[in-house]
């Protein structure tokens, strides 16, 4: 798979045409920085949850968990 | 738009995806070759990817606010969440709910918080949050000279929250922040909003800080009558403001620039013209290529007559 391709699988929307521009390199950078994001958003994602609930009164706890799972 | 002009726009669709991937723009240079067009697209692809990869658990997330006060949510945004989360969260609370939260959090983390937002996936939200906590989130983002930030949101903001946050810009800020907006049909929607006199004041930082090329580059987006406002305070500057708008005319080849311009300044083509005539002959050989190919001689008879030989 060549680099445009492999950052065009990572996207949701269209990949402009104009990137092809751009040597294999810079495009698997590309490619990283868009994982790293993701991986960066999912990661703060899991630690939220446990942190939220700390701020969150006993009695509620049960209740926004069962929402939330 | 000049070939400067355009670098530089390129440059802030970087700073843009840049922000959005939590990357140095630095790191990202490389995609200065690309056409502005192409980054942004780029943006908005990387930016679906993002808020969709974690649809669901977002969508728990806000489904479970609902459950509790909007001061707590408010707490738990703040403390437990962070700017990049609420950010991602903003645009799946309801909106009421999502506008009670905002006005019990400080500014400071809201202007975190709109530097990670996707303005298009929170608009109802944006265009409800009053026009005085606009001004103080405007606040804090002009201390932090987030242009671009400020960029993106105008076209999301109500009349009153525009007057509102031109109110705490300084004038410098206007003009960069208007140079990077994200909709440009939008410019003249916010100069319109800038009190009597204040076009005196963005000419005035344009010579301050040396950003004419910003400021010309404005001129083709206002309506007339704003646009005869930026020239005439243009015109009533000292000598060595107007020698370096000349300059950077003829530096970029701003020939729609000078047109419009000479709708109020007749004067203006043959300043341009005298500094052309003055110019090396290779290079006065090169600009004129470039303008035949632009096609814009033809109304610019004297700045024609200047670049022959």
């Amino acid at each position: 798979m060549d680099a445009f391709t492999s950052l065009s699988t990572q996207l949701r929307g269209p990949t402009p045409d104009g990137l092809r521009e751009l040597s294999d390199e810079e495009l698997a950078d590309l490619a990283a920085a868009v994982a790293d994001a993701r991986h960066r958003q999912a990661a703060a994602l899991s630690e939220a949850g446990d942190r939220a609930l700390s701020h969150i009164p006993r009695l509620l706890r049960g209740p926004i968990k069962r929402v939330v799972r | 738009m000049s070939r400067t002009a355009e670098r530089l726009q390129g440059h802030a669709e970087v700073m843009k995806l840049a922000r959005l991937l939590g990357r140095e723009p630095e790191e990202l240079a490389y995609l200065e070759r690309v056409a502005p067009t192409d980054v942004r697209a780029l943006r908005d692809s990387i930016t679906e990817t993002l808020y969709d990869a974690n649809g669901s658990s977002l969508g728990r997330l806000a489904a479970a606010s609902r459950l509790l006060p909007a001061g707590l949510t408010a707490t738990i945004g703040q403390r437990a969440f962070g700017p990049l989360l609420s950010a991602r969260l903003a645009g799946l609370l309801d909106t009421d709910k999502a506008v009670d939260v905002a006005t019990k959090l400080p500014p400071p983390f809201l202007a975190d918080v709109a530097v990670e937002l996707d303005p298009r996936r929170a608009s109802d939200l944006i265009a409800s949050i009053s026009p005085a906590l606009i001004g103080q989130i405007t606040a804090e983002l002009v201390a932090r000279r987030e242009y671009v930030t400020m960029g993106r949101f105008v076209g999301h903001l109500s009349d009153e929250a525009i007057a509102a946050a031109v109110a705490t810009m300084d004038d410098e800020a206007v003009l960069q922040t208007a140079f990077v907006l994200e909709d440009r049909s939008q410019l003249s929607r916010l100069f319109a909003k800038l009190p009597k006199g204040r076009s005196a004041g963005v000419i005035a930082a344009a010579a301050d800080d040396d950003l004419w090329l910003e400021a010309l580059d404005l001129l083709n987006h206002l309506h007339k009558r704003q646009r005869r406002e930026m020239v005439l305070a243009a015109l009533a500057l000292q000598p060595p403001a107007l020698e370096a708008i000349l300059d950077t005319i003829v530096e970029h080849e701003l020939w729609a620039e000078v047109l419009l311009i000479a709708e109020h300044d007749d004067a203006i083509g043959q300043q341009v013209a005298d500094r052309l005539a003055a110019l090396p002959a290779s290079r006065r050989r090169e600009v004129a290529e470039r303008a035949r190919q632009a096609d814009v001689l033809k109304r610019l008879p004297r700045l024609a007559e200047a670049l022959k030989g």
